[in-house]
């Protein structure tokens, strides 16, 4: 599990809708070692940004040496990202923070993913889709219907993917609740896997602890060392505040006190 | 990356020799190169040691160790800024007694050369005091630096180290309860930096160092929210070296004893800048979010530098500084 920094160069940098980008880069180190959940900080090759960016690895392709991580640009740092050309190197630094877990004799896991935080599920899916024996459904939700991301993949991959939209441009109309309610009252999972905005989570959350249904969760804060060192990125929790680079960026939903958690964002 | 632990330096640079001494007194103890950790952005070492051999550092200074486990700032802790970072950590540790059992037991297991320089936190007199007798049964230690100077805190912190009577009363304090080498965090948030560093001076500190961060304020324009629940938050990185490299050439010119020069250095060079202006060791912080493996890198850098530039001992670059014209 030792950390270590590689020059990664840029294979590609791709928007694929509106502020959102996939970026493929040359990194076999990375690539071999990265296991689902864990993220990687990417430095922004620019003196004025001294803060690398945690992202979560979407793809990692060992055979050819590369990782696809994918983005959205919130502000400066991730729009100086979005002009970044292929040929370029940068420095990354990982892998970060502990992978998801996946409990003794799963047989249903359902991915829950919301926007671009569903990125960090098809390197879970594709370790779960590994084991013949476990069957995966998902549930997506994003703004529109080509916000969905890899929404090819996921359709290809998983057993059931069902999805919802804010605008009803693509599967329900409204919040993943909706349907995560349906699916929860007539199915029966073994474990739940979450990542998107915190807003999204809490409730995905609360519903999963009301159906006894065990529910990891990827959160993500600001952070500035991402190894350990620093306690900028803490998230309260039942047992004391934990570092999301080191504890997390994965947790058992039922330690996280949500409340403090969500309140406590700015945005 | 790292070294095993029987390379030397010199072995990675494949010389054979050192060529320049780089070797450094601090009070009574003598560090093998300049190169420091400021406290707050290294934890204990042990987070670094996938990226950097310790046993290269001059020295590593601790996150602040207080009597009791402090939990820290609620809400938001990090903003960046341009070339630099907003921190509002508010010296979270989990105590004294944790950092003797497990960091301090870390390090000597792991690097028992690596001199190790405890930041020592405290609300009031008596708990700086507290954490000193504690440490003092400890062995390991090679000295205590007093933090009175953390902006992201209520009392004690910078409410001491901007009163030259208050820091001069905990120097003091401080100072009866031991002979290990006693050096005193500085703000740089005070008119007149130097008489801080007379007044601690005068109460018996052996070295200072300087600056902490720089009290700052961000707020998010579309929430019109601010960003820290305590409105206020330390400002650290490049963007203060400027203001680091003045109050450093101030200090040295005010005082007698060792300067231990912070405040957005980065590398190598910017090591060499903070020598120049009077410091006699210097400490890399934020530099090591950017690139964990900055203190060797820098270390490098200033060895080449020293080399390159005909510098038989390190010592003769501190303050020598000359006019512009």
């Amino acid at each position: 599990m030792a950390k270590f920094l590689e020059d990664a160069r840029i294979l590609s940098n791709m928007n694929f809708a509106p502020d959102l980008w996939s970026l493929r880069l040359q990194a076999p180190r990375m690539a071999a070692a990265i296991k689902p959940g864990q993220f990687v900080k990417i430095d922004l090759g620019e003196s004025g940004h001294i803060l690398r960016r945690p992202l979560s690895v979407y793809q990692a392709d060992l055979k050819a040496g590369e990782i696809e991580l994918l983005y959205q640009v919130v502000g400066s740092g991730t729009r100086l990202m979005s002009a970044w050309r292929p040929g370029e190197t940068r420095s990354l630094l990982g892998p970060l923070g502990m992978p998801w877990p996946v409990p003794e004799g799963t047989r249903r896991a359902l991915l829950i993913g919301g926007g671009i935080g569903t990125a960090p599920l098809a390197l879970l899916d594709q370790q779960l889709k590994a084991d013949p024996a476990i069957t995966v459904t998902m549930v997506q939700a994003a703004q529109t219907a080509e916000r969905l991301v890899a929404r090819g993949f996921f359709e290809r991959t998983v057993d059931t993917w069902l999805c919802a939209t804010d605008d009803g441009s693509a599967g329900a109309c409204g919040l993943i609740t909706v349907p995560l309610e349906e699916l929860l009252a007539t199915q029966h999972f073994d474990v739940a896997y979450v990542c998107g905005p915190e807003v999204m989570q809490a409730p995905v959350a609360r519903l999963c602890a009301q159906h006894g249904l065990r529910c990891y969760v990827s959160l993500e804060r600001r952070m500035a060392c991402g190894i350990g060192a620093c306690a900028g990125c803490v998230v309260k929790t039942t047992s004391g505040l934990k570092g999301v680079c080191m504890l997390g960026p994965i947790f058992d939903a039922e330690e996280v006190c949500w409340d403090d958690n969500v309140a406590s964002r700015v945005r | 990356m790292t070294m095993s632990p029987h390379e030397s330096a010199d072995d990675k640079r494949g010389t054979g020799t050192v060529l320049s001494d780089m070797r450094v007194m601090i009070g009574s103890l003598t560090l093998a190169n300049p190169i420091l950790t400021a406290s707050g952005t290294f934890a204990a070492g042990r987070e670094y040691s996938d990226f950097v051999d310790l046993t290269r550092l001059g020295a590593t200074t601790t996150k602040g160790v207080s009597a009791v486990p402090w939990e820290g700032n609620p809400g938001r802790r990090l903003d960046e800024t341009a070339s630099g970072m907003l921190n509002s950590i508010g010296l979270q540790n989990p105590g004294m007694e944790h950092f003797v059992r497990y960091d301090l037991a870390w390090l000597r297991d792991n690097a028992p050369e690596l001199p190790v320089i405890v930041n020592v936190v405290g609300h009031r007199v008596p708990e700086y005091t507290a954490v000193i007798e504690y440490l003092e049964q400890a062995e390991g230690i090679a000295a205590y630096e007093l933090n009175v100077s953390c902006p992201n805190v209520d009392a004690g912190g910078m409410a001491i180290g901007v009163d030259p009577a208050a820091a001069a009363k905990v120097t003091s304090a401080c100072r009866a309860l031991t002979k290990r080498p006693l050096i005193v965090k500085l703000t740089p948030n005070v008119t007149d930096i130097t008489e801080v560093a007379r007044a601690v001076e005068g109460a018996g500190a052996d070295a200072v160092s300087l600056i902490n961060t720089i009290l700052g304020l961000s707020i998010d324009a579309h929430s019109r929210k601010l960003i820290f629940e305590r409105a206020v938050a330390g400002l650290s990185g490049p963007a203060i070296k400027p203001v680091a490299l003045r109050m450093v050439y101030e200090v040295a010119r005010a005082t007698d004893i060792p300067v231990i020069g912070m405040g957005g250095a980065a590398t190598g060079t910017d090591v060499v800048e903070f020598m120049l202006a009077g410091a006699t060791a210097v400490a890399l912080g934020t530099a090591n979010f950017t690139n964990p493996q900055a203190t060797t890198d820098a270390l490098d850098e200033l060895i080449r530098y020293c080399e390159q530039q005909g510098v038989s001992a390190v010592t003769e670059l501190i303050g020598a500084v000359r006019p512009a014209s």
